[in-house]
């Protein structure tokens, strides 16, 4: 596929405030993925995943209430795929959310997948993409869009703008090398350029005097952005499809599949264009490479005759904690958990010497049967959470229950987590933890923790810093199987992921969770079982032999094998040294000829050296008073 | 670590003293050597030899200051560390060096010390003498031969004083908090306690029975340089791991990744030699790692097994007058430069056999007047 000319970003603008009110609408949209080749940034065509032989994949726009139709066809020839609509509730549809293993069975070659579900829990910016190791790195992202008559501010012109960074190197590539012996910390590969709507020093024409509501949205797979515009301040009014009171600030910060709709109200004078600025959290980064740009300049013109502006330095990155945002809608801190789960995140390596990422030990495994699949099919058994194996890090959560997931960070980066399925309250999200009190770690202490705020903010994607904690809340009120899990991609493909199994007698129960027959048929084409727990036993829900389990630890000290090495090394040391002192001990014949031979002295050279003796009496006699010395002084 | 401490960097001083303690060690048994073998025979070859392992110090030292002042002039100039990810290649080789130089030297000694005392003055005499043929003088083997007391001081003070240098830069960018004054004390300091280790042995030794003193300190020797053997072994595979890495896993200090996992026969997260003070002097004394790698348990096993096989087959060559199963061969014949070099030429003949047999009947008599001499005067003082 020829790359496509670089869109201009006010082509993308629609007139969503004035569009009138529309009925519930079914929207239909027929893909199929491939591959192509892009050149995001001016420097290298890479090949990428497309849509219907197109890059990028498109934007799509939705009014709340309409029902959504997308029948999803694998055009790949040698892996499965999945589709993920990232936020979305899927009340009463668990099986359109889209990992695999969790939720649904992949999508094999030439299958395709109906994702049939109604927008009528969400409003607000969403995005999609794949949920299958890595592909959404290679392209398979959009911005999903739903809109709402009843959105509180007033704007002029809508704008989706999505940000992340780019690779010169397919997954294809980056995985195998990252999940790798010789990668030993989980180092993840360094991106080569940071972008905007898959390009760099994107063009944005805007008109003086109007207020554009920016939808931005991080679509990468990795880093988070600081994002700023030069001499203009925004107004936070949603995150994560939750709208909220007005927040401005001059700078966002973005993690991955973080959503921030802002207001840019232009300026009256159109004598010159400005910088928009996205810049990469370089902490994140393993190493930063010299020629790796951490600044990357787009332009906001007004003016397409005037000079496109220099990139905008600032001094300090003093960007707006979203923990204070006030969502729109108030409400109150939800009462004390009826469930309490406490994770802590840790990254280590498993007997392979490859890096993992564990949530309380254990690193996300899929299992042979995908988690929703065994709620399904396992009757009264479904509420026991071991049924779904010992891999898979599921709980299972009462109807109605409030949950709090308590989450501590043993890591020493930065992680942006987030929940399938729900919105969820932000109580604590602590600082980094303290070396001069001599923390490690700072975890959650719940009885002397920061105060809940009065009105707690709401999103889908909450980050942790570094060696601390994060608490959540939430109803469990939308029966299905969610997972939680970080959305850094190299970190998912690591294994941080829990799943959380939410009223699973409730999903029997109803119809509209049923396996679609599409679904059953993409199962049965890649040969996944339909029933049974997660070793796909469906005769013994609780016989789990054979399930897909993660590499062994490494031991902590000396195992049977170093113990013998070290056994036998003492030993050949032992016996060596007895060894030396027998030889040393022995007497030599002719010891004085082997020597010679040692030192390869010809008889001749000591021969004169003893005649010399003879002749030098006097010359030696001095040596011999020299040596009587030292015979006294010892005496 | 005592990252607070401005006078004594604990970290420094440990560095400074492993490194200190085994290039102590080599030097002093060699002193004590000379001293016992020859010193109390000829004063002359035994000052001349004493001032080689002298020289050789101090060779060594000078040289390994102006090599480190350069090394980490340019890490702090040029932000450039030259050594960087060589640096446990390099490592490795001169452990090889050593562990080739200390195994020969030691049986050597052991040798040597099985004739009788004229015998070593004669030969120490004829092996400090400067050949009387010319294009003998500058040969590779001859050289070799005549400065031997200067070369291995020489070759185990630079390593040592390399390491120490490199280390205690590294130990100071690494120290977080650490400042420079924290730094001349612990070198002083580990160098004092080094050389206190040194004189103890030393003058220990030189007390003792020659032979038992030559056995214990060939002992010590031998487990240095099997340790050695294994540590250049360790430090080529863990170069070959920091390589394919990135260098990473030398940064994440003992725990796991730190390590190739799938060529560790043990490995304990602790008790790392380069991290954990104390265990540095295990890893001087005897090879101690905290990460066993196939490679290095097998060269250490595998050395200690070649160095017994070498001494049986000496001691029942030196019984029989040739190798077992083989009644015409002897060891040195097993060495190929035996047959390059055409050494059959330096196997006394009958007559000469006959003619040394008669000098040594003569130095009986001036050695016996010697100590005819000595007896003299120990009766009249």
């Amino acid at each position: 596929m020829p790359s496509l000319p670089r869109m201009a970003f006010g082509a993308l603008a629609a007139l969503a405030a004035l569009s009138p009110a529309v009925a519930a609408d079914t929207k239909v949209f027929n893909w199929t993925t491939g591959w192509g080749n892009y050149d995001a940034d001016g420097m290298l065509e890479r090949p990428v995943i497309t849509c219907n032989g197109q890059f990028p994949w498109p934007d799509v726009r939705v009014n709340k209430g309409d029902t959504v139709l997308i029948y999803l066809t694998n055009g790949f020839n040698d892996r499965n795929t999945s589709l993920h609509l990232h936020g979305l509730f899927q009340r009463g549809t668990n099986q359109m959310d889209g990992p695999p293993g969790v939720t649904q069975c992949p999508i094999g070659p030439g299958d395709t997948f109906l994702y049939n579900f109604t927008v009528d829990s969400n409003v607000g910016t969403y995005w999609y993409h794949s949920h299958t190791a890595g592909q959404y790195q290679d392209g398979f992202r959009g911005v999903f869009i739903i809109e709402d008559d009843a959105f509180p501010y007033h704007y002029d012109y809508d704008i989706p703008l999505q940000i992340g960074e780019w690779y010169h190197d397919t997954t294809d590539v980056l995985i195998p090398t990252f999940m790798n012996l010789y990668n030993p910390t989980g180092a993840e590969p360094i991106p080569q350029n940071f972008i905007l709507n898959s390009t760099r020093n994107l063009t944005w024409n805007v008109e003086p005097d109007k207020t554009y509501l920016l939808r931005l949205v991080n679509t990468g797979g990795f880093v988070s952005q600081y994002f700023w515009i030069e001499d203009h301040n925004m107004t936070v009014v949603e995150v994560d499809g939750v709208y909220t009171e007005q927040n401005t600030t001059d700078m966002i910060y973005i993690t991955t599949a973080q959503r921030y709709s802002v207001l840019v109200h232009t300026k009256n004078d159109t004598s010159r264009n400005f910088a928009i600025m996205n810049k990469v959290d370089d902490t994140m980064l393993d190493v930063v490479p010299s020629d790796l740009e951490l600044n990357s300049t787009s332009y906001m013109v007004y003016n397409s005759s005037a000079a496109l502006p220099k990139q905008n330095i600032v001094q300090e990155l003093e960007f707006l904690d979203d923990f204070y945002l006030v969502p729109y809608e108030k409400q109150e801190v939800l009462p004390e958990p009826d469930y309490t789960i406490t994770v802590d995140v840790m990254m280590d390596n498993l007997i392979s010497g490859v890096n993992y990422a564990f949530f309380n030990n254990l690193t996300w495994t899929s299992p042979k049967v995908p988690t929703l699949l065994t709620v399904l099919s396992a009757g009264e058994n479904a509420t026991d959470a071991s049924i779904y194996g010992s891999n898979v890090n599921a709980f299972v959560l009462e109807k109605d229950e409030v949950i709090e997931l308590v989450l501590n960070n043993r890591d020493t980066g930065t992680h942006p987590f987030h929940l399938h399925g729900h919105t969820f309250q932000a109580l604590v999200r602590d600082r980094e933890y303290n070396a001069d009190l001599g923390e490690q770690v700072h975890l959650y202490n719940s009885s002397d923790h920061p105060a809940f705020p009065e009105y707690p903010m709401i999103r889908d994607t909450l980050y942790v810093r570094p060696q601390s904690n994060f608490v959540i809340r939430f109803k469990a009120d939308n029966p299905g199987v969610w997972f939680f899990h970080c959305h850094i991609e190299w970190h998912l493909l690591q294994g941080l992921a829990i799943v959380l199994i939410e009223d699973p007698l409730g999903i029997q129960q109803n119809a509209s969770q049923a396996l679609s027959d599409n679904h059953r048929k993409c199962c049965q084409n890649l040969g996944v079982p339909i029933e049974g727990n997660a070793a796909g036993n469906s005769a013994d829900f609780f016989d789990l032999a054979g399930e897909n389990v993660q590499e062994k630890s490494i031991p902590p000290g000396f195992t049977k094998k170093g113990i013998v090495a070290m056994f036998f090394s003492c030993l050949a040391g032992v016996l060596g040294l007895v060894t030396i002192g027998v030889y040393g001990l022995m007497g030599m014949n002719n010891a004085e000829e082997r020597v010679m031979a040692d030192f390869d002295i010809s008889p001749d050279e000591v021969l004169q050296e003893a005649s010399r003796d003879d002749d030098n009496t006097n010359h030696s006699s001095v040596e011999k008073e020299v040596a009587l010395e030292t015979v006294e002084t010892k005496h | 670590m005592g990252s607070s401490n401005k006078v004594f960097n604990v970290a420094v001083f440990f560095v400074v003293f492993r490194e200190c303690l085994e290039a102590v060690v080599i030097v002093s048994v060699l002193l004590s050597f000379l001293k016992q073998s020859i010193g109390s025979q000829d004063m002359a070859v035994y000052k001349r030899l004493r001032l080689q392992v002298w020289v050789g110090v101090a060779a060594g030292l000078v040289i390994c200051l102006a090599i480190g002042g350069g090394f980490i002039g340019a890490y702090y100039a040029l932000d450039n560390d030259i050594f960087g990810s060589a640096e446990d290649l390099w490592e490795g080789i001169f452990c090889m060096i050593a562990t080739v130089m200390i195994s020969v030297m030691g049986i050597a000694m052991l040798r040597v010390n099985k004739m009788q005392a004229k015998w070593r003055v004669k030969i120490a005499r004829a092996l400090v003498e400067i050949p009387e043929r010319k294009r003998d003088r500058f040969k590779i083997g001859a050289l070799s031969r005549r400065y031997a007391m200067f070369l291995l001081p020489f070759i185990t003070v630079l390593r040592e004083g390399l390491e120490a240098v490199v280390f205690v830069a590294g130990a100071g960018i690494t120290t977080q908090g650490s400042s420079a004054t924290a730094y001349p004390l612990p070198v002083v300091v580990g160098l004092i306690a080094g050389s206190a280790v040194g004189f103890v042995i030393y003058y220990g030794t030189s007390q003792s029975s020659l032979q038992v003193f030559l056995v214990v300190s060939t002992c010590i020797l031998y487990l240095i340089s099997a340790g050695l053997f294994s540590r250049g072994a360790w430090y080529f595979e863990n170069y070959r791991f920091n390589k394919a890495t990135g260098g990473d896993a030398s940064e994440s200090g003992d725990g796991n990744g730190s390590y190739n996992i799938r060529k560790a026969v043990y490995h304990v997260n602790c008790c790392n030699p380069e991290l954990d003070n104390g265990w540095d002097i295990f890893n001087a004394l005897l090879g101690w790692q905290n990460t066993g790698y196939l490679s290095s348990m097998l060269c250490y096993n595998i050395y200690w097994l070649v160095l017994m096989i070498v001494l049986f087959l000496m001691m029942f060559e030196e019984k029989r007058g040739h190798l077992p199963f083989c009644r015409s061969l002897t060891l040195r014949q097993l060495s190929p430069s035996y047959w390059i070099k055409n050494k059959k030429k330096n196997e006394l003949t009958a007559r000469q056999r006959h003619e040394l047999f008669e000098k040594v009947e003569q130095l009986e008599f001036n050695d016996q007047g010697m100590i005819n001499e000595q007896r003299r005067v120990e009766a009249s003082s």
